[in-house]
C-alpha cells in the first residue's frame, strides 16, 4: 500500500467537474483507492462520494492506495490534485 | 380557462395525455436469496441504462447535444461505484432492491442539498429522477412513453424532465401544458425548438385533467382551455390554420436579402444565448448573430469555466456562422443574473451595483480568460467583442487596452486570431446614450439593448407591478434616446445594431429604420416576420412618421399613432 497527503488548490473545492475527472481517471486502475479527509474514508472511483464529501479548497487530502498498479495510481492522483486539475 | 405562459407560440387541439411523475407503490420485503436480488437489481440497470442511452441519441439528433448530456450524466451517477457499493449492501443484508435505492438515493439527494454550490443541489434533482425511473423499472410501471403518443395529443405535465422530453415526435403533439417553468425553462426552449405550440406554468394543470378530455392550447396568449365547447374547439382550429397560413406566408422571405421597401439593405440578425441556438438563427434565415449572451457558460458550471471550455463554445458558434458576424458580448453578471460561486455580495441596488463591466474590469485575471478565448476562437470565424452596461469612456478603454496586451502575447507566442477583431459597446444606460458621440470614437460598433435602456430612462424596474406601466420603448425618453444614439453611430461611421426585443417590434420597425439603424437582431423564430415589416417601409415614409412620432408629448399618443400606422 502507498499513501501521500495532498493539499486541494481549486477554488471551488472539489465539486463536480474535478471530481468527476478525478473519479474517471481513477476507475482507470485497477488498485483499491481511497480520499481519507477530515477523518472520512472514501472511495476516490466514486463521484458521488466525492461530491457528497464537499472537500474544499485548501482542505489536505490523504490518498491510498492499494494494488498491482498502485505506484501509478498515486502519482496520477496527486498530479491531478495537486495542479488543481488543470483549472 | 387557465392562465399561464406562453412558452412556444401556435395554437393547438387535442386529448389530454398526462405524464404522472407520482412514485410506483412498492411493499417492502425482506430478502433471503439476495443473490437473486442484485441480480434483479443488476438487471434494472441494465434496462435504465440501455432505455437512457436510447433517449440520449434520440434527443443528441432532436433537439441537440447539450440536453443529451444531461442523459448521459444519468447513466454515470447511476452506474457510479459508490452508488452500486451502497446498494449492493443494503441488498446482501436482506433489503429489497427498490427499498435499497430508494434510500441510497435519499441519501445522496439530502446530502447534495445541503452542498454551498448550486451546481451539487441541483444533481440532487437528477438523483430524484432517477430513482423514480429505476422504480418504475424494478416495479413494472409502465413508464408513459412520450414516443408512443397517439396523433393529435396535448402532453400535460408537471414539468418535462430530459427524460420525458427525448421522445416527443412532434408530428403527433399538438401542445404541451406544464405546472412549471418559464420562456427560458427547458420545456419552452425544447417546444419552440419543435415548434410545438406551448403553455406554461398553470398551478395545479395535472390533478385537474386526466387523459383523453379535450383541450385548445394558444402559445401566444399563455392560454389553454379544458373541456372547450363545440364553437371553442372551432375557433381554435381556425386560429390554428391561421397561424400555419401567416407562417407559410413569411416563407417567402426565405433566402431573401433584407432590403426595406425602397431597396436600402440592412442586416437581421439573430439572438442566441448558447452555440448550438445558432443552427436554429441560420436555419430561420438570420443573416449573423447580434447577441450571444455567455451567461450560459457561467451559470451551467460550478466554477470559472476554462478558457478552453470557453473557447470551444465561442469557436463552435463562430464555425455554425460559417465566416458571417457574430457578435458576443461578455460576461453580463449581476443584476437579476447571479453567478453563485462568484461569490457576489448581496446588494441593496443590484441593477446600479456591481455588475457586467465593472465586475469584468475589477476581476481582471478572469476577464482575461475570456477574452482570450474569443481572441483564440476569432480565427475561426467572423467575431466582434461587445462590452456591457458601459457608462463612460475609460471602460472601453481599458477593455481594448487589454485586448491589445493579449494581442502581443498572440503575436509572440504564434497564436492565430483575426487582427481586425472590433470591440463594440451595448448602449444600454442613459449615461452611454448621452456621450454615444464620444463613445463612437472609441468603438468599433455600437449594439442598443432596448431593455435595459428603457428600464434605466425611464428608471422602472419592470418587474414592480405599480410602475410596470412606465417600462416602455415607446416613451418620448426612450424614442429620443435611440435616434440620438443612432445619429451619432452613423455620424461617427460605425455600426449601429439593436438587440432588445424592440427590435423585432412591428411598431417601431419604421421608426428604425428613419433613424438610420444598420443592424436588427431578434429572436430566431422572428426574423422572417421583421424582415417582412422591414420590407414594407420606404426611408421616406419612415421619416414622415418618425416625425410625427417624435412631436408627440405622450407615452399613449406615440403608441396610438404607432398602431395606426402598422404595417
Amino acid at each position: 500500500m502507498v499513501s501521500q497527503t495532498v493539499k486541494v488548490i481549486n477554488a471551488q473545492g472539489l465539486h463536480m467537474r474535478p471530481a468527476g475527472v478525478l473519479a474517471k481517471e481513477m476507475t482507470k486502475f485497477k488498485s483499491a483507492i481511497t480520499l481519507e479527509t477530515a477523518g472520512k474514508k472514501i472511495n476516490a472511483k466514486s463521484v458521488m462520494l466525492i461530491i457528497a464529501a464537499c472537500i474544499k479548497c485548501g482542505a489536505e487530502v490523504t490518498v491510498e492506495c492499494e494494488g498491482e498498479d498502485e505506484k501509478e495510481a498515486l502519482a496520477k492522483a496527486v498530479e491531478l490534485i495537486e495542479s488543481g486539475f488543470g483549472e | 380557462m387557465y392562465r399561464g405562459i406562453g412558452g412556444s407560440a401556435g395554437y393547438g387541439v387535442g386529448k389530454a395525455v398526462v405524464i404522472s411523475d407520482v412514485k410506483p407503490e412498492y411493499v417492502v420485503r425482506t430478502i433471503t436469496d439476495t443473490d437473486a436480488e442484485i441480480k434483479r437489481y443488476e438487471d434494472a440497470v441494465a434496462v435504465f441504462t440501455e432505455k437512457t442511452r436510447r433517449m440520449a441519441d434520440a434527443m443528441k439528433e432532436r433537439v441537440g447535444e447539450h440536453n443529451a448530456e444531461i442523459l448521459e450524466g444519468h447513466i454515470l451517477l447511476l452506474n457510479d461505484p459508490g452508488m452500486e457499493e451502497i446498494i449492493k449492501g443494503t441488498i446482501s443484508g436482506g433489503t429489497c432492491a427498490e427499498s435499497a435505492l430508494e434510500s441510497a438515493c435519499d441519501m445522496f439527494s439530502s446530502m447534495f442539498m445541503m452542498a454551498d454550490d448550486e451546481l451539487t443541489k441541483q444533481r440532487a434533482t437528477d438523483v430524484a429522477d432517477i430513482k423514480l425511473r429505476m422504480l418504475k423499472i424494478l416495479t413494472g410501471v409502465p413508464d408513459t412513453n412520450v414516443a408512443d403518443v397517439p396523433a393529435g395529443t396535448i402532453l400535460v405535465a408537471r414539468d418535462l424532465t430530459p427524460s420525458m422530453t427525448a421522445g416527443i415526435i412532434k408530428e403527433n403533439v399538438e401542445g404541451i401544458i406544464t405546472e412549471v417553468g418559464g420562456k427560458t425553462s427547458h420545456s419552452a426552449i425544447l417546444a419552440r425548438a419543435l415548434e410545438i405550440p406551448a403553455v406554461l406554468s398553470i398551478d395545479g394543470i395535472v390533478d385537474k385533467v386526466t387523459d383523453g378530455m379535450n383541450i385548445a392550447v394558444d402559445g401566444n396568449n399563455g392560454i389553454c382551455i379544458i373541456d372547450p365547447t363545440v364553437e371553442e374547439i372551432a375557433e381554435y382550429v381556425g386560429k390554428k390554420r391561421e397561424w400555419l397560413v401567416q407562417k407559410e406566408t413569411l416563407k417567402v422571405f426565405m433566402g431573401k436579402e433584407t432590403v426595406t421597401a425602397d431597396g436600402k439593405a440592412v442586416s437581421l440578425y439573430g439572438n442566441i444565448g448558447k452555440p448550438e441556438d445558432a443552427e436554429q438563427v441560420k436555419s430561420c434565415d438570420g443573416e449573423g448573430i447580434g447577441l450571444f449572451r455567455t451567461e450560459f457558460l457561467f451559470m451551467g458550471a460550478s466554477q470559472l469555466p476554462s478558457e478552453d471550455q470557453q473557447f470551444e463554445a465561442y469557436r463552435k458558434a463562430a464555425e455554425i456562422m460559417e465566416g458571417k458576424e457574430v457578435i458576443i458580448r461578455t460576461l453580463d453578471v449581476g443584476g437579476d443574473k447571479d453567478i453563485p460561486y462568484l461569490g457576489l455580495a448581496k446588494e441593496d441596488n443590484p441593477f446600479l451595483g456591481f455588475r457586467a463591466v465593472r465586475y469584468c474590469l475589477a476581476n481582471e485575471a478572469s476577464y482575461r480568460v475570456q477574452l482570450r478565448a474569443l481572441l483564440r476562437a476569432s480565427a475561426y470565424g467572423h467575431i466582434k467583442i461587445m462590452v456591457p452596461l458601459v457608462t463612460c469612456v475609460d471602460e472601453i478603454r481599458a477593455v481594448k487596452a487589454m485586448v491589445e496586451v493579449i494581442k502581443k502575447e498572440f503575436d509572440a507566442a504564434g497564436i492565430p486570431y483575426d487582427k481586425d477583431i472590433q470591440v463594440g459597446v451595448m448602449i444600454e444606460t442613459p449615461a452611454a446614450a448621452l456621450i454615444a458621440d464620444l463613445l463612437a470614437k472609441e468603438a468599433d460598433f455600437f449594439s442598443i439593448g432596448t431593455n435595459d435602456l428603457t428600464q434605466y430612462t425611464m428608471a422602472v424596474d419592470r418587474g414592480n407591478a405599480k410602475v410596470a406601466y412606465l417600462y416602455s420603448a415607446y416613451n418620448p425618453a426612450v424614442l429620443r434616446s435611440m435616434k440620438y444614439i443612432i445619429e451619432s453611430a452613423n455620424k461617427a461611421g460605425i455600426m449601429v445594431g439593436m438587440c432588445g426585443e424592440a427590435a423585432a417590434d412591428p411598431l417601431l420597425i419604421p421608426l428604425l429604420i428613419s433613424f438610420g439603424l444598420n443592424e436588427f437582431s431578434v429572436s430566431a423564430t422572428s426574423v422572417l416576420a421583421t424582415r417582412a415589416v422591414i420590407n414594407k417601409w420606404t426611408k421616406e415614409e419612415a421619416d414622415l412618421l418618425a416625425e410625427k412620432a417624435l412631436s408627440l408629448a405622450t407615452e399613449k399618443e406615440v403608441m396610438e399613432l404607432l398602431k395606426s400606422s402598422v404595417r
